[in-house]
């Protein structure tokens, strides 16, 4: 809110200089965010926060400095005398508390002088009439809204009889033209301001086009109100009007200022309109309800603060306020809460009004006192370790928008399973569900990167993916992942030699490596990759013993490559399957006083039988001691004849005991091959 | 005595080979200056078919009485040989070891093998950085979830339906009612429902507001603690967040609070520290006030508290939070919010690890 320091002293006479002014409010709560040169006036850019409505005024600001500075605050002329000339209903005093009208008659609409322009100005806003600019600072001064209506269109509809005014819920279906030109059709749920033939006015929100002040306007009819702060607040939400009176009554509003902002807006009308006023008002207050009262305990302030000011100075704190306390039992004080601080409901608040006051600079500083304390939850560890891996491993970390495009995760995301979960107001389109899967996310970001000319992408995300429960209207589940792509080499490039390109078996690798990492334990299955973003004979899933997916790997599909143009590899991880096996330590074999003893089979294999099942094979063999099998080597080439390979495989046998002898090595060796040759039909290359 | 004038010629002419050995040997062993040739003298002259093996076998018709002296003087001969193969053979091989030592291995100033080097999200590092800092004090780190429903995010928080403060917040809903949190908070309500008081707490994580502009993203990071116990007070606060910034930002750094609303704290605060671009003096960053704020903090508010069954006239507790990616960009320069959900490498690359 823009604040006139000119203002400011009108209503608080004090010498301080603009950028003292902006200390004592910022100090205060009133934050001033800038500080600005209006012609010979200062304009302070304040930010009221939302439970200081008292403050969206010109008259609070200024109470907050003359409490500050202990300088008086000058009074506004507030009784203004009583009339019952208005005929006037209020329906429900919950929803109007107090409602107050009064006539000024004979004005004359023309623009207006020009320390009102400048003033207006200097506030952010447009002179528009005299009469239209008495009621705009009537509210930059008071806070107060108020309304000015016509009164000869209000009595023209009445048929030229004193208008009866009601306010009251509309009826539904019921039209009001608001004096923004646009016809609204209300509801139930909206207060107006009626006559008999309907709405004149949405209360506290917006006038009605046909009693709005025109050039032609003689008489004009104020209306000054204290409307329920709810319903102010839906009906500016559901019209979508952000009138600067809705802000207001939206806070709050100090049913007490109403007779204050009669007369201020009569003197004003009066003054720069010419009009005539008889300062009798209608005022209707059904809602008065007595001063509410607190009790402040010393104690309290001591409690919640880690110090307490002197009882003095909490006591000439409240009086600055307002709160005129009074003591009380056991070293208590009793106040009383000023009608317009709408905010001051508990002893806390009033904990906070003392802290204010005496300035927060007085708290004193305890340092943290440690304490032991629990692991994090498992996933956190999860979460950071696999960072720590994909780092190391040369990949960068990015963050993606945890929302996509509807359908656009469908690639990765098995058939059958539940939609994304939908966002009720999207921001755009392309952000208008909860991404199921990270991968659309980092292929954006990889392609990206490849228009921006960098050949080799290495990129992983860490996050939360969103999993509708079908059926129910639970939470959806958000499975911790991490996802990884890789385009382009496959080791570091360097000069010494050509670059290798990423295959199938660096993303595998990296993979089990990662799962060996982070849970040293697991006992992983291959399973299918289950997604159709993925090449069907370039992909795998992973499966723990449970069944619990645990990732996937693989190439992508032609279809989704086809944009970036070269081979891409991708594979996700579900952390929370990792986080579920137990978490070991290695235990520690004994090592062996032998020397291992190797030995190299050169298989010719036919197309279609897997290192696994020669593995499978060779393990079933009884061995003169513990045996390993590494494949060390893997040529095709013409000579083979199509469809065959030659494989090489390094028997690795590890006496613990005694030392073999050459016929039990060389009898183990003759086995394996009989059996290879017998079980599977492939011998030695030869 | 009288000799055979045989043995006489045997014995000098022994003498003269002893001679032309040793002559013979200093030209060869002045000429090696190798290992292999060293060794290859050695052989020569001292080898089972070597100069001076042979020359002993003639010691054979050498008279029993003159062979003790010739002997003699074939000893010292071996001798000298052997010591000055060796010397030989140890100044050939430090020659040698020069050689090898002198000799290019190419130019070392082309770029090395280096190994693959990832890098850590800037705001990934800034979270680590802040969670140590509180776990040094006793904090544990608690994760909660992303979609919420009303409960925890708003009410729960003093944040009832209809309140203004809501409508700062420009939520994200999904359809069926639950939203997106629009704060870490929400962390600190589940964790006071499950967990009694004393609690210490900080809670990261991504939270979403429906605002997308040069200085607002959809969805940005939090970082909230919260401190519950008997007898916490705003002083606990005030020395908590001056510990937090001054480990963070250095022991120079100065702090402030300043009264601020945030409906589940009372007192509220927002707090300031000493601007780190300008150092308090003023500049453009701090908009010439040397301060810059970096969040929000006070007491919990008693309502809040009441919400999960925690009597506030027994306990009392601080919370503050702030944002992460704005720490984050103030810690390594960075200008540019959208930089941080880009994922351009020639970004991320600069925060290798």
């Amino acid at each position: 809110m823009r604040v006139s320091l000119d203002w400011l002293r009108e209503l608080c006479p004090f010498d301080a200089d603009s950028s003292r002014v902006a200390a004592i409010l910022t100090g205060r709560g009133l934050t001033v965010d800038a500080l600005e040169q209006s012609g010979s006036d200062t304009v302070l850019d304040l930010d009221i926060p939302a439970n200081r409505p008292d403050c969206l005024g010109h008259l609070g600001v200024a109470r907050e400095l003359s409490a500050a500075l202990g300088l008086p605050l000058l009074d506004l002329p507030t009784v203004p005398s009583e009339s019952t000339a208005l005929s006037i209903t209020i329906a429900d005093p919950v929803l109007c508390p107090r409602y107050s009208a009064s006539m000024v008659s004979e004005v004359c609409v023309a623009p207006s002088p020009d320390w009102v322009v400048r003033r207006l100005e200097a506030c952010g806003q447009r002179s528009v009439n005299n009469v239209v600019d008495a009621s705009n600072l009537v509210l930059l001064e008071l806070g107060h809204p108020i309304h000015f209506f016509d009164a000869d269109a209000v009595r023209r509809r009445a048929g030229g009889d004193p208008a009866k005014i009601t306010i009251r819920l509309a009826r539904e279906g019921e039209r009001l033209r608001t004096l923004d030109g646009i016809d609204r059709i209300l509801d139930r749920e909206t207060l107006v301001i009626a006559d008999d033939l309907g709405p004149l006015a949405i209360a506290g929100v917006i006038g009605g086009a046909d009693t709005e002040i025109v050039e032609s306007t003689v008489n004009v009819l104020i209306e000054a109100a204290c409307f329920c702060r709810r319903t102010v607040r839906d009906a500016s939400r559901r019209l979508g009007i952000d009138s600067d009176a809705a802000y207001r009554f939206a806070r709050g509003v100090d049913p007490e200022g109403a007779p204050r902002a009669q007369v201020r807006a009569a003197m004003l009308l009066t003054e720069l309109a010419d009009g005539r006023t008889t300062g009798a008002v209608t005022d209707l207050y059904p809602g008065r309800s007595g001063p509410a009262r607190l009790t402040l305990h010393p104690g309290e302030i001591r409690r919640l603060l880690g110090f307490a000011p002197e009882t003095e100075a909490i006591r000439q704190a409240l009086e600055a306020l307002h709160l005129a306390p009074q003591a009380a039992a056991d070293g208590a004080l009793l106040v009383r809460i000023p009608s317009w601080r709408v905010d001051l409901e508990r002893e806390a608040d009033l904990v906070e009004e003392v802290a204010r006051h005496v300035g927060y600079d007085r708290v004193p500083s305890h340092p943290p006192t440690s304490a032991p304390t629990e692991p994090p939850q498992r996933i956190s560890a999860m979460e950071e370790s696999v960072r720590d891996l994909l780092s190391a491993a040369g990949f960068h970390e990015t963050v993606g928008y945890a929302m996509l495009a509807a359908a656009e995760d469908g690639d990765w995301i098995a058939t059958g399973a539940p939609q994304g979960v939908a966002i009720a107001n999207p921001i755009a389109e392309t952000l208008a569900v909860l991404r199921r899967s990270m991968m659309p996310g980092l292929l954006k970001a990889a392609l990206s990167n490849r228009r921006r000319g960098i050949d080799d992408v290495r990129l992983f995300e860490v996050g939360r993916c969103f999993v509708a429960l079908p059926g129910s209207s639970a939470a959806p589940l958000e499975p911790t992942r991490a996802a990884f792509v890789w385009i382009g080499a496959g080791a570091p490039r360097h000069w010494s030699r050509p670059a290798r390109d990423v295959d199938i078996y660096d993303i595998l690798g990296l993979v089990e490596r990662a799962v060996a990492a982070l849970a040293p334990a697991a006992e992983l299955r291959r399973v299918d990759c289950g997604v159709p973003g993925l090449r069907p004979k370039e992909s795998t899933g992973w499966q723990l013993a449970n069944g619990s997916f645990v990732g996937r790997a693989g190439r992508l599909h032609p279809r989704a490559e086809g944009e970036l143009g070269i081979p891409v590899y991708v594979a996700e991880l579900e952390l929370d399957s990792l986080a579920s096996v137990e978490p070991g330590w290695p235990r520690h074999q004994p090592l062996p006083r032998l020397a291992p003893v190797t030995r190299d089979l050169s298989l010719v294999v036919e197309g279609g039988l897997t290192f696994s099942a020669i593995l499978a094979a060779l393990g079933r063999i009884d061995a003169p001691a513990p045996a390993r099998f590494e494949a060390i080597d893997r040529y095709e080439g013409p000579e083979l004849g199509p469809g065959r390979s030659s494989l090489t495989i390094r028997v690795i046998l590890q006496p613990f005991e005694r030392t073999l002898t050459d016929a039990e090595i060389e009898g183990y060796r003759l086995r394996l091959v009989e059996t290879l040759a017998a079980r599977l039909g492939i011998g030695l290359r030869g | 005595m009288s000799r055979p004038p045989g043995q006489e010629a045997d014995l000098s002419a022994l003498r003269e080979r002893l001679t032309r050995i040793r002559e013979a040997f200093d030209d060869a062993s002045r000429a090696a200056e190798d290992p292999a040739t060293v060794e290859a003298v050695r052989v020569r002259f001292l080898g089972r078919r070597g100069e001076l093996t042979e020359a002993l076998r003639a010691l054979a018709q050498i008279p029993a009485e003159s062979k003790p002296a010739i002997g003699k003087e074939i000893n010292a001969l071996r001798t000298y040989i052997e010591d000055s193969v060796a010397r030989a053979a140890e100044s050939a091989g430090i020659a040698a070891m020069r050689l090898e030592l002198a000799r290019s291995a190419g130019d070392l100033t082309l770029p090395p093998r280096r190994p693959w080097v990832g890098s850590m999200h800037p705001v990934t590092r800034t979270r680590r950085e802040l969670e140590t800092i509180f776990r040094e004090v006793g904090y544990r780190v608690e994760v909660g979830p992303e979609v919420e429903d009303d409960f925890h995010n708003f009410q729960a928080l003093n944040l009832p339906p209809g309140h203004p403060a809501r409508d700062a917040t420009d939520t994200f809903y999904l359809v069926g009612g639950l939203l997106l949190r629009t704060h870490t908070s929400p962390v600190q309500i589940r964790t006071m429902e499950r967990q009694a008081p004393p609690i210490r707490m900080v809670c990261p994580g991504r939270v979403y507001r429906r605002d997308m502009d040069a200085t607002h993203l959809p969805m940005f990071h939090q970082i909230e603690a919260l401190c519950v116990g008997e007898g916490i007070s705003m002083a606990d606060l005030k020395g908590t967040l001056a510990h937090v910034w001054q480990r963070f930002f250095g022991a120079d750094v100065a702090m402030r609070l300043r009264p601020g609303y945030f409906p589940f704290v009372e007192p509220g605060c927002e707090y300031d520290i000493s601007c780190q671009v300008c150092r308090g003096r003023g500049c453009r960053v701090c908009k010439n006030t040397g301060w810059i704020e970096l969040g929000g903090a006070g007491m919990v508010h008693p309502a809040v508290f009441e919400a999960v069954g925690i009597d506030p006239q027994v306990h009392s507790g601080f919370a503050f939070g702030l944002g992460l990616d704005r720490i984050a960009m103030m810690r390594h320069g960075i200008d540019d919010l959208r930089l941080l959900v880009d994922g351009d490498i020639r970004f991320l690359d600069q925060f290798a690890v």
